[in-house]
């Protein structure tokens, strides 16, 4: 199928890439920048040291971090971001048990209609607080979000924190009541997809994309269940969850058959038999959308989980 | 040629999916009304879950649209009640008028079972069954910590509370069995199942029963059978549902249970009328799931479109639908005769399997937190195939058959080394190789080094096979004797166990140990429910049905199956009055035998077992109470006259032992315990020979521990001197709830003694009077517990349980 964009909708983040340990480096392997081929160009010939850069950062404290600011930070790239119109970026490692073995590192730029927000939620005291997160042009849901903490179990953080699962959640602001729901119906957000980020430490990170129509972080949302406790031996994924702006619902009820895939099998099955994030522009197994963002989450040793983003 | 009219009442699943059958095979067979009253189609409704927890939202879950509908020129009159069918006539009446029918479906689906408690129709009391109830609960949640109570944990009720924690309320189970959906669900994985939902912060409340429900206009709180209030500002009730049959009552068709219908989906009562779903009941049976119900839809459209098939009842499987919760049930998995269980745990990763197995087939499957192969064992159920071939390696899965048992050796010696064999510490099997490899060479040494199973000791097999698998030869597996043949712990690990891992309950035992069968056995359930109850006095409730007949009955069976009844005489002290109430009670129940004891005590023997509340009573009512005889825990106080009467004595012998009984009776231990308290070095009342001994002397008390006069002979041993009556009871005290938080169940405090050392026992009684006053507290709480007359509370409560039913010689005597 031919891509498919909505030109009228803007996507929040701009890019999207990947960094792989190569010995004591961390080493460009793929992305997606869109029309930013100078910031694409330079960040192809880029490295990072441990603690290093953004990717370099999350690699040596063993955690996802978000930075909003680049002037006179640890950024390596900064002019080049600059010229691209590029203000904020979050960094997300992979971790198998105390392995890194990717950074993925998503870049959004700052305008007054970018709505959405990446979340990054620590454990302190057995409650979830926000670390940091960037919001774009949401600011009053940033200030709500920065006064709210959820007990385990409690809201999209909570729950994924209680159930140690990702989870996609509905129409968050649009007469449900989501904990924040007041704010993020306000500030437009209607789906989000929260994830757990296992870390080598002893404290837990969520991350959160909250997704709003005008400015989506992605079209369509998925969430691969690749656990042996529910696939079995073989190196497989059945689909929990979906959601798709064209398809609608991907979910499958207990009476109709699972969707599955097998390792290497289309894009998800790349995550799946790779380990690694997979950032892929057009092609086969985009559903039609310009970028394909796969992230595997690993328990145990082994990928239990794949979530797939479609911007 | 005029079509045929189909009126159908109803449009749930069972009435959506007929209609696709139906116009799938013969779009134009019927002109087709649809009657609901929910003012909207046919939607997926088991998915209102994820529509309540938010993960999910309403337009996903619509099955037939108003355009699905439209386009298929079916009639929709959504809103509307049918208030009559006129058989004669063959005409449905609904709130707005009459439709003719040629054929008439009745789907109508079930209600919820509400309990019939004061304050049931209370403003905030609801249901869950529909998009309404959904969304009520949805509101409900809107309230910045609101409070919401559920009562029944069923899966619907837990799916509710999932949905309701995952708004943000604060949510409180109410399950009147002892485990969560135990028609679903054995102990063991109703268990993993309670700590799942405990984690994610909703409170979970079994052997809960619901009184009454109260508020002020609308609801506020749930009152438990137990006086135990809850605060709630919205209540679900989802304790079950029952057919809805009003409809088909009224119109006079047959209906028991549910509306009666034959494998056609005909009722059998006119030949005119079919029931579809919810509402029917065939065989014997009605129906909750969806399966079936999807079932009798593509017989019914085959039914009606003159074609032959048959509705047939198959076994079915649960799943609940609540995020990161991963259980399977299937088939019969209840205990019985000729029925064997396969086992399989890993605490690990919380992970529980069983298999019940009849006549060499599968029957019955229940599996937590790895459900990869539900659907083959599913399979198997369902097909009744022998499976004795594949026995031994079946609970693996398919992945496994035809190979040869797996050997735990292998498995280890596969691990990399990052793989963590110690969670507790963090300890890598590369980590503990290296210390093997640098010169430990035995589980202690690796220990040491690393802190691999320093602290709850699960893993120690695992380390002790690492230890096989690097040094081969080299190393000889200890072995240690398993607590029974239900775990491969031994009492030791199980109680370091308990500890650690704050186990509270026997299935969390049973999961954390890795029990090989589902519920324990006779040998591992009594020691299991002594070591639950001395560590958590207040959260674990005493079972039982886990001790022995003799603590059971409250009294020592004898060989011919009559009891000995034992009252108390504190310090071997009686008076006038209670010799005449026991001599009156021996008269009045004719006891052969009364015998003076060696614990200065006197003993009924002989009393029938239908007699003995009446004799507790009578003697309660003299002031005794029950002396404990039968139980491990104190016996008695054994002393002599002291300094009242005699011309050695030293100090208040019988005082003192007086205050040791009455501070110690009722406390349960890992064994019977003997205590005597002796005025002077001349010993009269034999405490060098008791598990605490104390001879008076002079300068004050010999606090001796550890003695026995039984099928071993030992004297006590110097724990202290204590210069007051004060110290040596805190002494005796702080040794006894030492030895009921360490010893085996069943050794008597003289083989603990042998075990851990007396340097070990005075480092912590005598040396460190912080954890002497911990101990000494500690006992205290168990005391507010458990310091209660048996006898007092059996009278009361528990008569009918001396009725005498089956002949108990067989039981397991003491």
């Amino acid at each position: 199928m031919d891509t498919a964009v909505d030109t009228l909708v803007k996507p929040f983040i701009d890019a999207s890439e990947m960094w792989v340990p190569d010995g004591d480096r961390l080493v460009h392997a793929g992305g997606n920048y869109g029309d930013l081929t100078e910031f694409r160009s330079q960040s192809e010939q880029e490295s990072f040291a441990k603690g290093e850069g953004l990717p370099g950062k999350a690699w040596a404290e063993g955690r996802p971090v978000v930075l909003k600011e680049f002037d006179g930070s640890y950024f390596k790239r900064t002019e080049a971001a600059k010229a691209a119109g590029l203000t904020a970026a979050v960094a997300i490692p992979v971790f198998d048990g105390s392995t890194l073995k990717a950074v993925l590192v998503v870049l959004c730029s700052d305008s007054e209609d970018r709505i959405g927000a990446i979340e990054i939620w620590e454990n302190r005291d057995d409650l979830l607080m926000l670390d940091d997160g960037y919001y774009g042009a949401a600011k009053q849901f940033e200030w709500v979000s920065q006064h709210t903490h959820f007990p385990p179990g409690q809201g999209l953080p909570g729950g994924v924190w209680a159930s140690d699962t990702p989870i996609l959640m509905r129409d968050l602001g649009s007469g449900y009541k989501f904990i924040r729901a007041e704010s993020a119906g306000k500030a437009g957000l209607t789906t989000g997809l929260g994830l757990p980020i296992p870390a080598p430490g002893k404290t837990t990170y969520v991350l959160t994309l909250l997704s709003a129509l005008g400015t989506p972080i992605a079209h369509r949302f998925e969430i691969w269940d690749a656990r042996p406790s529910k696939v079995g031996q073989d190196k497989a994924a059945v689909l929990a969850d979906g959601i798709c702006a064209r398809e609608g619902a991907l979910w499958s009820d207990e009476t109709q058959a699972e969707r599955r895939v097998k390792a290497w099998e289309g894009l998800v099955g790349k995550v799946l038999g790779s380990g690694l994030p997979v950032v892929e522009r057009g092609g086969a197994g985009t559903h039609g959308y310009e970028t394909f963002v796969g992230l595997p989450i690993y328990r145990e040793g082994q990928v239990s989980r794949v979530v797939a983003w479609y911007c | 040629m005029t079509r045929k009219q189909l009126v159908i009442i109803g449009a749930g699943m069972a009435s959506g999916r007929l209609l696709e059958h139906l116009l799938e095979a013969d779009a134009s067979a019927y002109d087709v009304t649809l009657f609901n009253a929910e003012p909207r189609g046919c939607y997926n409704r088991i998915m209102l879950s994820p529509v309540l927890s938010g993960e999910k939202s309403f337009p996903e879950i619509v099955t037939h649209d108003d355009t699905w509908y439209a386009d298929r020129g079916i009639t929709c009159r959504f809103g509307e009640r049918v208030v009559k069918i006129d058989r004669d006539r063959k005409v449905v009446t609904g709130e707005k008028g009459d439709v003719a029918y040629d054929k008439l479906v009745i789907a109508t689906g079930s209600s919820p079972f509400i309990i019939p408690v004061p304050g049931k129709d209370l403003p905030g009391v609801v249901a869950y069954r529909d998009l309404e109830d959904t969304n009520a609960m949805i509101d409900a949640s809107g309230t910045r910590g609101g409070r919401a109570v559920v009562v029944g944990g069923g899966l619907l009720g837990l799916e509710a509370a999932a949905g309701l924690r995952l708004r943000g309320m604060e949510v409180t189970v109410l399950h009147l069995m002892g485990h969560l959906m135990e028609r679903q669900l054995d102990a063991s994985a109703g268990h993993l199942l309670k700590a799942d939902l405990e984690r994610r912060g909703i409170r979970v409340l079994t052997e809960a029963s619901t009184a009454e429900i109260t508020g002020d206009g609308k609801v506020e709180m749930v009152k438990l059978a137990d006086g135990t209030e809850l605060p709630a500002d919205i209540v679900v009730m989802a304790v079950g549902i029952r057919p809805e049959t009003n409809v088909a009552k009224a119109a006079g068709l047959n209906v028991n249970r549910g509306m009666l219908v034959n494998a056609q989906m005909e009722s059998t009562s006119d030949p005119d009328i079919y029931g579809l779903g919810e509402c029917v009941e065939f065989d014997g049976n009605i129906f909750g799931l969806v399966a079936p119900l999807y079932d009798q839809a593509k017989v019914l459209a085959k039914t009606l479109l003159g074609e032959g098939d048959v509705f047939n009842v198959k076994q079915l499987s649960t799943k609940l639908k609540v995020t990161g919760c991963d259980l399977f049930s299937a088939g019969d998995f209840n205990e019985g005769d000729g029925r064997e269980d396969i086992v399989f745990r890993d605490p690990a990763r919380g992970v529980y399997k069983r298999l019940v197995i009849e006549d060499d087939r599968l029957i019955g499957a229940v599996f937590y937190g790895d459900t990869a192969d539900s659907n083959w064992f599913f399979g198997l159920i369902q097909s009744g195939e022998d499976i004795s071939e594949n026995r031994d390696t079946l609970i693996f899965g398919p992945a496994f058959q035809g190979g040869a048992p797996v050997d735990p050796l292998a498995a280890v010696a596969a691990l990399p080394d990052e793989a963590e064999i110690c969670g507790c510490n963090g300890v890598c099997k590369g980590d503990i190789v290296s210390a093997i490899e640098g010169g430990a060479g035995d589980l202690g040494a690796v220990r040491a080094v690393t802190k691999a199973s320093g602290s709850c000791g699960t893993c120690t097999g695992l380390v002790e096979q690492v230890l096989a698998v690097t040094l081969g030869d080299g190393f000889q597996m200890p072995t240690a004797q398993p607590m029974c043949g239900c775990t491969d712990l031994t009492h030791e690990d199980v109680r370091r166990l308990i500890k650690s891992q704050e186990l509270k309950s026997m299935p969390a035992v049973w999961q954390a140990g890795a029990w090989k069968t589902p519920d324990g056995c006779h040998s591992c359930r009594p020691a299991l429910n002594f070591y639950l109850l001395a560590d958590w006095p207040v959260e674990y409730q005493d079972d039982p049905q886990s001790r022995f007949i003799n603590e059971r009955k409250h009294a020592n069976i004898q060989k011919d199956g009559t009891f000995s009844v034992m009252p108390r005489m504190w310090g071997g002290i009686t008076t006038p009055d209670e010799l005449r109430a026991i001599a009156d009670a021996a008269d009045k129940f004719d006891v052969p035998t009364v015998k003076v004891t060696g614990g200065q005590r006197i003993d009924l023997l002989g009393v029938k077992g239908e007699d003995l509340p009446g004799i507790w009573a009578d003697l309660n009512r003299a002031g005794m109470v029950s002396g404990h005889a039968y139980s491990k825990g104190l016996r008695t106080v054994k002393t002599c006259v002291g300094t009242d009467h005699c011309r050695f004595g030293t100090q208040d012998s019988t005082g003192l032992g007086i205050k040791l009984e009455r501070a110690l009776w009722g406390s349960w231990t890992p064994h019977k315990v003997k205590l005597a308290v002796s005025g002077c070095p001349r010993n009269c009342a034999e405490a060098t020979c008791k598990d605490v001994g104390i001879i008076c002397v002079d300068s004050g008390y010999q606090v001796g521990v550890g003695g026995a006069a039984g099928m071993d002979l030992k004297e006590t041993e110097r724990l202290a001197d204590a210069k007051t009556e004060e110290e040596a009871m805190a002494l005796t005290i702080a040794f006894i709830q030492l030895y009921r938080e360490n010893a085996k169940y069943l050794d008597r405090p003289y083989k603990w003694v042998a075990k851990v050392g007396l340097d070990w026992v005075k480092a912590r009684v005598v040396d460190d009077l912080d954890e002497r006053q911990r101990l000494i507290d500690a006992f205290a709480l168990s005391q507010s517990v458990y310091q209660k007359d048996p006898w007092a509370e059996h009278v009361k409560d528990r008569t009918d349980d001396y009725t005498p039913l089956a002949d108990l010689t067989l039981e397991a005597a003491e």
